[in-house]
């Protein structure tokens, strides 16, 4: 399979089926999960795609080791390389590596004064431009509302896509009508795109659930599993 | 002569370049008698400090090498090395540490924590060792110990607390407030030899009062019995010591001491400070890998009369023969004792024993654990372990960083040529960052190491203490070649000039390998080429290797396939058929698309948030790639992709860049195609050299 099949028949084309990139210009999205199920793993896959399709994505990694945000990207492409038996592969990875950018800060240090600070540092010297932002980690009980309408705000002057990803609380789930437990409940309307990882006992894979989508780019009746073993989406 | 092994201590001194560490050794040297006068760093008497023993340090006003002293304190018996503040030499600091069980951390009162500082404070983390900070140069315009406190808890992540605040600043300085006796000290005389107990000044009670509390607060938290004295209001001296030294031996505080060296202010109390909250050898737990039991970590003990277990931290080369200095850990050392190297398994007699103060020594009979001696005649390398032939155990190994820049040196006449030989023996010897080999292509001796300044000082070391006068080529990279796509040869080599002819036809493809260097296939059907002639074709492919047809760099990633050829029966032979595949060889090559290759290093630099930006700019205009930024407090890596030949002059650049504040490390990633704008320019410059 070369790359433009590949794009072609990624399951993430359920989440953004524009295959130029082009359709859903600006998107606040969000991965919930509760811990240890694979939202880094989905985050990357999201990462590469974007990658593939020609973005330039910034990857900020909170709580995270550098080195340890390079081996998920290996390990995901390596995976996107054995399933879908893609060509090239060597010659895209170095596409990927010049096109991905990754920062890691400490839970305590991130927010979006230092973020933006960062940015400029980069697009003033002309060194890197995301277009596209994944944001790991982030600690949604500590960084409230109020930082999260911040990072809209930055998504929206600067003309990106971000995704976060966000811990959720299994104890008081369904606390809210569109049954997202906290932090996340409070601050679901900032998002334009949610989706939740939801453990099924009976497969070998997890159930994606779309929980809120405004862009309208998703169909409805399309939805997403992720195998548990691989941890890599599927349709 | 029985040893009490809570009286030793084995100190460190280190700080950033320029903070008045040699300055301070020469004053601890002359309040403990070691010395009897007071010569400055770069005094007007030219003697230069007592610890600068290498002329060109006194020359530089810089100390290259950790030259290693003892003294005697109020009963204590302190062992101090004096270690390099700069940034190249960091491998000096490193293996200092390694042997030391706490150390004095200066700081200027104006500087306050830099760069070094945060370097040297990390190594000290990294080796668990206890520290004590001296706020040095309080007599200095712009002295504000308060800021440098905040600066240690900020940068430096320690939990620091004053156990002094001064009497005056600047100029005015006259001495400090003792905050667990509570009582104010000066230090009069002419090299503020007497020590002067007296009340606070009146106008400081308040402070004093306010800071004595502070003190108490940060450091009950390590005794019980001070938490509970506390609480109802009376703490005595010794509680309080006895929790600072509890908290500083666990590393979780850091007591700072202030007054100015140069001033002859504060320096007794520091050394008191040294005795009372520095660890003994007994302290501190050190692990040694036994090697007859798979290699499991054993815990010494600092008894003497435990199997001897020893570390030979540093070899200097000086007028008496090779030096070996040892850190003893457990057992103890006689003259004429036999040792065993446990890396060669060799067995040393111990002729001489002795102990060095700068460069000269004193000979001693025996030592005990905790000790650090110097041994003669002893040959190892240093970080080599040194044990009783009973045990066979190896210290940990220290963290030798990676040589990172590297040059061409040319002697300038024959007799530079013998002695610069012998001086780069002696040189890689000694210093582990060093590095030395012959380029089998120019024949050039390349010099590698820890950066410009680094080679420099050998270059110099050279030219004064061995008269060799070398010239230093430009820096160099080692390229390559090879190919980007499949390509068929067909080869007939044919020479008919008087005598037997030669004859050989070759025929096959090259194709690109993605991993390894070279691969022969040998594909031949139907003895088209002769069995005892395949091997002269691989003989001839691996000579082409050597030189390849773009700019004359090696040649690697190539396969290379003969399915076809021809021979003569009386004209063919190994040497027809090894020139036969030399011009397959080039055939092919020029067709299969050939390109440079450069090495591509990954380089991370480390320093400052603040330079993050400049940094990042400068790494991008080297054609670097950046992968990323890590953030750590303060502290920021970038990490990029950047060929080596345009990183040639980086540590100076970085260092301007950044105040000296920021260090960066490089490590060889791969071999990368060049891109054609500067794979011309380097054919132009191959091309050249060959004209010559």
């Amino acid at each position: 399979m070369n790359k433009k099949e590949l794009i072609k028949n990624s399951p993430l084309r359920v989440l953004n089926p524009d295959l130029n990139g082009g359709g859903v210009s600006q998107r606040m999205g969000l991965v919930m999960a509760r811990a240890g199920l694979g939202k880094t793993a989905i985050l990357v896959q999201i990462a590469i795609d974007s990658l593939l399709r020609g973005n330039r994505v910034l990857h900020v990694s909170i709580g995270q080791s550098f080195e340890k945000t390079k081996i998920w990207y290996d390990d995901v492409f390596s995976h996107f390389v054995t399933t879908y038996a893609l060509e090239n592969a060597a010659l895209i990875q170095q596409d990927i590596l010049r096109n991905r950018f990754v920062m890691t800060f400490k839970e305590s240090g991130f927010n979006r004064a230092k973020l933006e600070e960062r940015l400029n540092d980069l697009i003033y010297q002309n060194i890197f431009r995301p277009n596209y932002l994944v944001v790991d980690g982030l600690d949604f009980t500590k960084a409230g509302r109020e930082e999260l309408q911040n990072m809209r705000e930055l998504m929206e002057a600067m003309d990106m896509h971000i995704w976060f990803s966000a811990v959720s609380h299994s104890d008081d789930a369904y606390a809210c009508p569109e049954g997202v437990s906290s932090p996340c409940n409070e601050v679901l309307e900032l998002f334009d795109t949610v989706i939740m990882l939801r453990p099924e006992q009976s497969d070998a894979c997890m159930a994606l659930d779309i929980v809120k989508d405004t862009t309208g780019s998703i169909e409805s009746n399309k939805s997403l599993h992720l195998d548990t073993a691989t941890l890599m989406l599927k349709k | 002569m029985k040893k009490d092994l809570t009286k030793i201590r084995n100190i460190g001194i280190s700080a950033h370049i320029d903070s008045g560490k040699t300055t301070l050794t020469e004053r601890i040297l002359y309040y403990t008698q070691r010395i009897h006068a007071i010569h400055e760093v770069r005094g007007k008497d030219g003697v230069g400090a007592k610890m600068d023993s290498m002329e060109l340090e006194r020359e530089r006003g810089i100390t290259i090498q950790s030259a290693a002293t003892y003294c005697f304190w109020k009963g204590h018996e302190i062992n101090i090395i004096d270690t390099p503040g700069h940034v190249d030499f960091t491998i000096e600091v490193e293996r200092a540490l390694r042997v030391l069980d706490g150390a004095v951390l200066i700081l200027c009162s104006v500087g306050g924590v830099q760069s070094q500082s945060i370097t040297v404070n990390r190594q000290m983390t990294r080796y668990k060792v206890p520290r004590i900070a001296f706020i040095n140069k309080c007599d200095r315009t712009g002295a504000n110990p308060d800021r440098v406190i905040q600066q240690i808890r900020d940068k430096l992540g320690l939990n620091a607390v004053a156990l002094q605040i001064p009497i005056g600043l600047e100029s005015n300085l006259q001495g400090v407030v003792d905050l667990i006796i509570m009582k104010a000290v000066y230090f009069e005389g002419d090299n503020g030899d007497i020590i002067r107990e007296a009340e606070i000044p009146a106008d400081m009670v308040d402070q004093a009062n306010a800071k004595r509390e502070e003190l108490i607060d940060a450091v009950s938290m390590f005794s019980d019995e001070l938490m509970e004295a506390a609480l109802e209001g009376t703490p005595t001296e010794e509680m309080i010591r006895d929790a600072v030294r509890l908290g500083t031996l666990s590393l979780q505080f850091a007591p700072v001491l202030m007054g100015s060296a140069y001033k002859n202010k504060g320096i007794q109390l520091l050394l008191d400070a040294v005795n009372e909250f520095l660890p003994a050898p007994r302290d501190i737990e050190n692990v040694a890998l036994d090697l007859g039991n798979n290699e499991t970590e054993v815990i010494l003990k600092s008894d003497p009369d435990a199997p001897f277990i020893s570390l030979a931290f540093k070899l200097e080369d000086g007028r008496y023969g090779q030096l070996t200095y040892l850190r003893i850990y457990q057992g103890k050392l006689e003259k004429g004792d036999t040792i065993v190297n446990s890396r060669t398994g060799k067995k040393v007699k111990v002729g001489r024993l002795v102990r060095m103060h700068s460069d000269e020594m004193e000979e001693i009979e025996e030592t005990v654990a905790g000790s650090i001696v110097a041994l003669f005649g002893i040959d190892c390398a240093s970080g080599d372990t040194f044990t009783s032939s009973d045990v066979s155990y190896s210290m940990s190994s220290m963290h030798v960083p990676a040589p990172v820049i590297s040059l061409a040196i040319i002697p300038k006449d024959n007799k530079a040529q013998i002695n610069m030989s012998k001086a780069l023996n002696r040189f890689t010897k000694e210093d582990p960052t060093f590095k030395t080999f012959v380029d089998e292509e120019t024949n050039e001796t390349i010099v590698s190491g820890m950066g410009e300044l680094h080679l420099e000082v050998y270059i110099e070391r050279m030219k004064r203490e061995y008269s060799a006068e070398v010239e230093i080529g430009p820096p160099q990279v080692a390229y390559r070649e090879t190919i980007t796509r499949q390509a068929d040869f067909n080869y007939t080599h044919r020479k008919q000039s008087g005598g037997s002819g030669q004859y050989g036809r070759v025929g096959g493809f090259i194709e690109p390998l993605e991993t390894g260097e070279y691969e022969f296939v040998d594909k031949i059907v139907g003895g088209s080429i002769p069995r005892e002639f395949i091997s002269s074709c691989d003989k001839g492919f691996r000579a082409s290797l050597k030189k390849g047809s773009i700019a004359g760099f090696p040649v690697t990633g190539v396969r290379l396939t003969i399915n076809d050829g021809a021979s003569h029966a009386v004209d063919s032979s190994d040497i027809a058929f090894q020139l036969a595949a030399i011009g397959a060889f080039k055939e092919g090559f020029a067709k299969a698309g050939p390109v440079l290759m450069e090495p591509i290093m990954k380089v991370a630099v480390e320093g400052p948030t603040e330079f993050q930006g400049p940094v990042m700019g400068s790494l991008n205009q080297r054609r670097g790639i950046i992968i990323g930024t890590f953030e750590e407090g303060d502290y920021t890596v970038v990490e990029a992709e950047v060929p080596l030949s345009d990183m040639f002059g980086y540590s100076t650049v970085l260092r301007s860049l950044t105040q000296g504040k920021a260090e960066f490390t490089m490590e060889f990633a791969s071999y990368k195609i060049v891109p054609k704008h500067v794979s011309d320019e380097i054919v132009k410059e191959a091309q050249k050299k060959h004209k010559k």
